[in-house]
């Protein structure tokens, strides 16, 4: 049991927090799946347009790895089959039956769960089309069925910014919690590792067993599974490391228990520009419609899948990412302020982690999607290190990505990074620089170079 | 007014543009609609909120902070003079007498400074970078109020191109611009600015040795004796500290310079770090020259630290030179050794070469050349313990 104190970081104060409620909607009539959500996955459709699907039935599969396949979020007929630049597969549309069927696979009991052994459960998971939950390090893509991963890595703890209450979330739903994390267990002789919030009072992550519980405290980034690897046990050359997010252990949990895949799952609606900023029950690649309607301060908004530092920009008919819980509103703004650089500033026009401003007050605040600067070459004035909790030199990891400098960029632990620790590096910049995409970058640049 | 402003920029802002008239000059019009204006820019890749703070603001509070530099040293070249004329002013005429002088030297400096940027940022088509703004502001501060302003010129076009746009500009040099700028004078037009002789504006034939030079050129003697004994300027601690002696415009008030320093702390500019290291380095090696004063004819060895601190530049390159982002240390462990070493190195060149009485310009031109090599171990640290985890 380890204990992680963070100390560099930050919590943004971004204004329209989701209340610990949920918000109550109507079932979503469409869900989808996007295959780029799933990087170095080469999809191949199993479905078209017409196809009736049940939860559960194999939409697509990877051509890279033919034995990953996703499963349906939805029961009822493909609707649309969207296509990209060189006819690349961006949205699988599903519209869904009023009574959805669902695949049904034998249920397993909880005691047995124990004695399944690492084959069973990985042709459990593969077979019911749910391997693209288990996720691994390095390069945070979807995990090899044939590794023998280190461990198994779990964070309880959303830091976020307008990201689900895990505690509220999670909370009494302790037995398929603990069903998911027993057969996680299976999966890797290093057992499973789940982190939580030191404070934290949900029984669902705190009684759990079988595993080895650490806590953390601290600011944002201290909820990313690659910090807390990073303070517990960090990845070392020629191993990986898998992942899988807390709900997704529900997945599993309800898989194994029931036999059935239930898509379902808790997500935000938040942001400045949401009128009721609220934990909604939904599922996987819903549409979002329902929950925008009539609940947007006004109509000039950028609407994201994910968090407003790592999420994808979509619209009020797109659908929540795979992998993602929250849907951030934030305004567009045209706003131009007559000599603003001049002023000096104050709580409702700027916001800074630096003290630049006259801006001190510790009240939240409405971000819009202004970039308050435009691009310019680095001036280090060690913003970068001070949002990133890692034994790891940002600045010098940076410019040996720029220069394809393979050996450098290994040696000052790129593998041990994903672009999610670096997005608050990017929210401060004063240069504006997009630290995140140049760490995936550079990932690139080495899963390419094997 | 602004409207009408925000109107006019618009109806012009096609002649900037891609086939407009002036297409080549667009870096200029961004720059004074962004300026004016700040930048309508949007997020597009990455987060997709931002913090306020942009490369602009930084510049700007550095500039806000060496503006009381600009004030108390106009104030003191009225001062100065008047003690050589054995005039007495009111406060308000020696600032309005001193900034006679110093208002020349900054219209040089920017005119010069501004035509090398806009003329690189047209030439590579990049938005006119905000860095010159600081760089101008800081090369007239360093120096003396008698400086021949075709020197100022010809300095700064140096400084600019050589110091900075030929390693691609802002953010890509390696010397300071601002110190290249007050070298080339330093070696080029020596009498100009050497340093040994007090730069006044005074009658011509009047003169007098600096602070720095007085120990320098005397042998066998204790350094504090000598400056008590000046009766041309006082050279007592205390005034020093109040900067009512000679030297280069924005040096002379350490106060002032204390102030302008805590402020870029605060609002995270500069580097405590960088500061703290150079103020132990010159400690620890004035003590040690101490130690070794007795058995050296070098007067200069004498000279206590808390003297080393308040006198020549040594408080205003530290505050704003030493600790400028991109040529000093970038990583925090490096900033210590890179600071210990400028205010090592200064009392070094202070002490032990009387051919250069002032020595913190030199210190952190030669740290700026080595900051790389120090981060270059200070990483390398982190490579190999990284690769001896990864061999376990």
């Amino acid at each position: 049991m380890t204990h992680i104190k963070i100390r560099k970081g930050h919590n943004i104060r971004i204004s329209g927090a989701p209340v610990n409620e949920y918000y109550n909607v109507e079932k979503t009539k469409t869900v989808s799946i996007q295959p780029q959500d799933f990087r170095y996955v080469k999809p191949k459709l199993l479905v078209k347009v017409g196809d009736k699907v049940e939860i559960g039935s194999p939409l697509f599969f990877d051509k890279v790895q033919p034995n990953i396949k996703w499963a349906s979020p939805g029961g009822g007929e493909i609707k649309d089959v969207i296509l990209g630049e060189r006819r690349s597969i961006q949205n699988i549309i599903i519209d869904l039956d009023e009574e959805e069927n669902s695949i049904i696979h034998s249920p397993v009991k909880y005691q047995e769960i124990s004695s399944l052994g690492k084959s069973k459960v990985t042709d459990r998971i593969l077979e019911a089309n749910l391997w693209p939950i288990i996720r691994q390090r390095p390069f945070n893509k979807i995990a090899d069925p044939n590794d023998n991963p280190r461990a198994i890595f779990i964070s309880g703890f959303n830091s976020a910014p307008l990201s689900v209450n895990l505690d509220f979330a999670l909370r009494h739903k302790q037995s398929v919690f603990q069903a998911g994390l027993d057969v996680l267990n299976q999966l890797s002789d290093g057992g499973v590792h789940l982190t939580f919030e030191a404070d934290t009072n949900c029984e669902t992550l705190t009684s759990a067993r079988n595993v080895n519980l650490h806590t953390v405290i601290g600011p944002h980034p201290s909820g990313n599974v690659g910090i807390q690897i990073h303070h517990i046990d960090p990845w070392k050359s020629h191993e990986v490391i898998w992942v899988v997010n807390a709900q997704h252990v529900l997945t599993i949990g309800d898989l194994f228990l029931k036999g059935i895949y239930d898509p379902s799952i808790v997500a935000t609606i938040a942001g400045p520009g949401v009128k009721k900023p609220a934990h909604i029950k939904t599922r996987i690649g819903s549409n979002l419609e329902l929950f925008l309607s009539n609940n947007l301060h006004s109509d000039d908004n950028r609407i994201i899948s994910g968090d407003v530092l790592t999420g994808k920009e979509t619209n009020v008919n797109g659908y929540l990412g795979y992998y993602d819980t929250t849907v951030s509103v934030i305004p567009n703004s045209d706003e131009r302020e007559f000599l603003g650089l001049l002023k000096p500033g104050n709580e409702n026009t700027r916001y800074s982690v630096t003290n630049a401003f006259l801006s001190q007050s510790k009240n939240t605040f409405n971000f819009t999607t202004q970039q308050s600067g435009s691009l310019r070459p680095m001036v280090p004035i060690n913003s970068w290190e001070d949002v990133l909790p890692m034994n790891i030199y940002p600045n010098a990891l940076y410019r040996s990505i720029l220069a394809e400098d393979f050996e450098e960029m290994e040696g000052l632990g790129l593998l041990e990074c994903d672009e999610e620790d670096f997005a608050l590096c990017s929210f401060v910049c004063p240069s504006k620089i997009d630290v995140g995409s140049i760490i995936r970058q550079g990932l690139n640049l080495m899963k390419d170079d094997g | 007014m602004v409207n009408a402003l925000r109107k006019l920029i618009q109806n012009i802002e096609p002649k900037f543009m891609d086939g407009g008239l002036f297409q080549k000059f667009y870096p200029i019009f961004e720059a004074t609609e962004s300026f004016l204006f700040s930048t309508s820019k949007k997020t597009t890749s990455g987060p997709h909120i931002r913090d306020s703070v942009d490369i602009k603001r930084v510049m700007i509070l550095v500039v806000l902070a060496l503006i009381p530099c600009y004030i108390f040293g106009a104030i003191n070249i009225g001062v100065q003079s008047g003690i050589a004329l054995g005039k007495e002013r009111t406060l308000f005429d020696n600032f309005i007498f001193g900034m006679g002088y110093i208002i020349p030297i900054i219209l040089v400096t920017f005119i010069a400074g501004g035509f090398w940027e806009v003329l690189f940022a047209v030439i590579r088509k990049h938005d006119i970078y905000e860095g010159f703004l600081v760089t101008c502001a800081l090369i007239p501060l360093l120096m003396p109020p008698t400086i021949p302003l075709w020197q100022v010129f010809v300095a700064t076009s140096f400084g600019i191109v050589i110091g900075k746009e030929i390693f691609g500009g802002v953010g890509y040099n390696i010397f300071n611009p601002a110190l290249v700028t007050r070298a080339f004078i330093y070696f080029a037009y020596p009498t100009s600015i050497a340093g040994d002789k007090v730069w006044l504006v005074a009658p011509d034939g009047y003169s007098g040795a600096t602070a720095l030079s007085i120990p320098a050129a005397t042998e066998n003697s204790n350094a504090l004796d000598l400056l008590n004994n000046v009766n041309q300027f006082d050279f007592s601690w205390i005034n020093m500290v109040m900067g009512y002696v000679p030297g280069s415009i924005g040096e002379t008030n350490k106060i002032i310079i204390l102030l302008g320093a805590i402020f870029l702390v605060y609002v995270k500019i500069a580097s405590w770090r960088t500061m703290l290291g150079a103020t132990l380095g010159l400690f620890f090696t004035a003590i040690l020259t101490n130690i070794l004063a007795p058995f050296s004819s070098n007067t200069m060895l004498s000279l206590p630290p808390h003297y080393h601190l308040v006198m020549g530049s040594f408080m205003f390159g530290v505050a704003f030179m030493a600790t400028e982002p991109v040529t000093s240390s970038h990583t925090n462990r490096g900033k210590w050794i890179y600071g210990f070493l400028i205010g090592s190195l200064t009392v070094i060149i202070r002490s032990i070469n009387p051919a250069y009485p002032e020595g913190i310009m030199l210190a952190i031109l030669l740290m700026n050349a080595f900051a790389p090599l120090i981060d270059y171990f200070v990483v390398q640290k982190n490579i190999n313990q990284r690769k001896l985890r990864y061999a376990k």
